[in-house]
């Protein structure tokens, strides 16, 4: 068992996932690893299969083959319970749009992300209260469908790190966000990660995130390339 | 204060609110209705229980011991033939009686029953076990021509101490009732409630009733202008009754039913009277009447499993809306089985409520139907609800819809995370 401090935020290797159980590999990545707190990008076109790697790399979607290690433990190892609370406890997830609980408050929205995690109750309040501040929601109690589509993003982005995770996925977060809208969305799920110690894997279409990452990959050449070597760039 | 389970359960509730309120109404009349058939099917029987009271057989000459009882006793119709008053005495002597009071009715009062009978029938015979008739006010009849109420005939007549009536001679809807307008009868005595059909009955003694009936037997014989009947004018064939209440004297220790056995077979033997238990029609009357219960039963149960089907079908149709909620709460961390178990708590809690609504219902159901048949038959109806089994009726409502949440839970656990998670498109 390696020691917790050397293990990677991330790690992935042979991992390969196909819908079809003959047809062409949809996921096919020979390895990519994350170091605590790094923050890489993860470009490609529509329809390579993005959304699905981040899935497998949270444990919702079983891989055929291959292994994910988030914190030094191979997620699809864990079974059933065991896998969820672990997800809730090390992953955080941010998506294109949002996927807040809607009929719930921004406070409640980001308490939800403490509910199945080693937190105790009694801090819940307190920890997302702060998670909200410091992304400044000052509504915190207004139910989040009455927030702008700005503020919800926040609170979504508070939710992903309020329980201190290990890495944060992050699907597409600007996708549907105007030049400037998407430049301060990306600032504050940096600046979030950054200040959480979380690491930050983002999948985007748009190649001019690359700027902001001092790591990026192509997926289609990170598919491509032998184990090890990865594929793109450092900005 | 953290996000708990119970509040993702009031939310999900609230959420819907149209689809819970009508879930949970449908529920509560389910077992509403559940409820005040089961309470109604022993009230009512003990309801019918009064009345009988402290009366060992009824002997008349009705067609059956049943119609017997359902004329003696519930007034339902005047007894078809008379007994003689020397047949009722021959009776009274011939058997060991603690009392034999003669009763007879045929008479009516705006539609009340009239019970002509002696004094004993207050003194000696009981309404009910243990319950002696009280007086509200004035007493009872000393002299002819005076009337005492029940106390439901007293309300619905507005009759009052003092009051002077008419009565007339034959049931209402008989073509030869006319009243005797000749005969005022003065009201002495308004009896307390007794939950019995008594409530409803006026009661005078026997002379006057003989009186009347020989004034119009008279008239037909001697034409009009004799003046007024009175005792002395009275013959043995005026002298008749419909019935007797009697009460077999035992001692203490004794076998009581072998004794009324003895004296129900004799007076049987003569075939023109009908000798009833009263409890035993009254209980024959409940079999017959309990296969419709069962009848009405199964339709409520049907009602029940129905309404379990309505909380399965909202929860269902529900879990089409909540995917991406469920698939949400498992990207953060919400184990599968979790899931399983919010869904079946949020039935059981819809079942909860409704069986809660139907408690309700039926309370105020009962009340109201209890008013209503105290008012129409005089019988009282106890409305309050058997508590233990209205507690099984909510317990086995949570159950079914616990079961009934099963499917929508099994739904809810199996919903698939990854593809619910995507932009809607």
């Amino acid at each position: 068992m390696p020691s917790q401090m050397a293990d990677p935020a991330l790690s992935i290797s042979n991992l390969r996932f196909r819908y079809a159980p003959t047809g062409d590999w949809t996921i096919d990545v020979r390895s990519l690893e994350l170091a605590p707190a790094e923050q890489v990008l993860l470009v490609g076109r529509s329809g390579r299969g993005k959304s699905t790697l981040l899935t497998l790399l949270a444990g919702l979607r079983e891989p055929d083959e291959g292994e994910v290690r988030v914190h030094g433990r191979n997620i699809h190892k864990l079974s059933g319970a065991a896998r969820d609370r672990y997800r809730g406890t090390h992953i955080g997830m941010i998506f294109q749009t949002f996927n807040l609980l809607h009929g719930f408050s921004a406070l409640e929205n980001v308490m939800a992300a403490l509910m199945f995690t080693g937190v105790k109750r009694k801090e819940h309040a307190d920890r997302a209260h702060g998670a909200l501040d410091e992304l400044g929601i000052d509504r915190p109690n207004a139910p989040v469908d009455q927030l702008s589509i700005g503020q919800q993003q926040r609170v979504a982005v508070a939710r992903a790190v309020v329980a201190g995770p290990t890495v944060v996925l992050a699907d597409e977060p600007t996708a549907s966000l105007d030049p400037e809208a998407a430049r301060t969305s990306m600032d504050l799920i940096q600046g979030a990660c950054s200040r959480h110690n979380a690491a930050l894997l983002l999948v985007s279409h748009d190649p001019s995130m690359r700027s902001r990452f001092e790591r990026w990959h192509d997926l289609a050449d990170l598919c491509a390339q032998p184990a090890g070597t990865g594929a793109g760039g450092e900005g | 204060m953290a996000l708990t389970d119970g509040a993702i359960l009031r939310r999900s509730l609230t959420s819907r609110m149209f689809s819970t309120v009508t879930t949970i109404a449908t529920v509560g009349v389910a077992v509403g209705l559940m409820i005040v058939l089961l309470a109604m099917k022993d009230a009512g029987r003990k309801a019918f229980d009064r009345g009988s009271g402290t009366m060992h057989l009824l002997i008349s000459r009705d067609a059956s011991p049943l119609t017997a009882v359902l004329n003696g006793i519930f007034y339902a119709n005047a007894p078809a033939a008379p007994i003689q008053w020397n047949e009722y005495q021959q009776i009274r002597a011939a058997f060991p009686w603690a009392w034999a009071i003669p009763t007879q009715q045929g008479d009516s009062y705006r539609g009340l029953p009239v019970m002509a009978t002696s004094e004993e029938f207050f003194t000696k015979f009981q309404p009910a076990q243990d319950e002696s008739w009280e007086f509200a006010e004035g007493e009872v009849f000393d002299e002819a021509f005076e009337i005492v109420l029940g106390a439901e005939a007293a309300r619905m007549s507005g009759l009052r101490i003092g009051s002077v009536i008419n009565l007339t001679h034959g049931m209402p809807r008989d073509p030869s009732a006319h009243v005797h307008e000749e005969y005022d009868y003065t009201v002495v005595g308004i009896l307390e409630p007794t939950g019995s059909a008594h409530d409803r009955a006026v009661f005078s003694d026997l002379r006057s009733t003989w009186i009347i009936h020989a004034h119009d037997r008279r008239v037909d014989e001697l034409g009009t202008g004799i003046g007024l009947t009175t005792v002395a004018d009275l013959t043995d064939a005026d002298r008749l009754i419909t019935g007797i209440y009697g009460r077999v004297a035992t001692r203490p220790g004794s076998d009581a039913s072998s004794a009324i056995q003895q004296v129900f077979f004799r007076i049987r033997s003569n075939p023109t009277f009908t000798v009833a238990s009263p409890s035993d029609q009254i209980s024959k009357l409940f079999q017959i009447v309990g296969n419709i219960d069962r009848i009405f039963l199964a339709m409520a149960g049907v009602v029940v499993i129905s309404s379990g089907i309505g909380i399965m079908l909202a929860l269902y149709n529900s879990m089409e809306q909540r995917r991406r909620q469920i698939a949400v709460l498992r990207v953060l961390g919400c184990p599968r089985n979790k899931i399983f178990g919010l869904v079946l708590t949020e039935s059981a809690i819809l079942g909860m409520l409704g069986a809660v609504a139907g408690v309700l219902l039926a309370f105020v159901g009962g009340q109201v139907a209890s008013a209503a048949m105290q008012a129409r038959l005089g019988l009282v109806i106890d409305p309050g609800l058997p508590p233990l089994t209205t507690l099984n009726v909510v317990l086995g409502t949570v159950i079914l819809a616990s079961l009934a949440g099963v499917i929508p839970a099994l739904k809810a656990y199996r919903t698939p995370v990854a593809e619910n998670l995507r932009p809607l498109g």
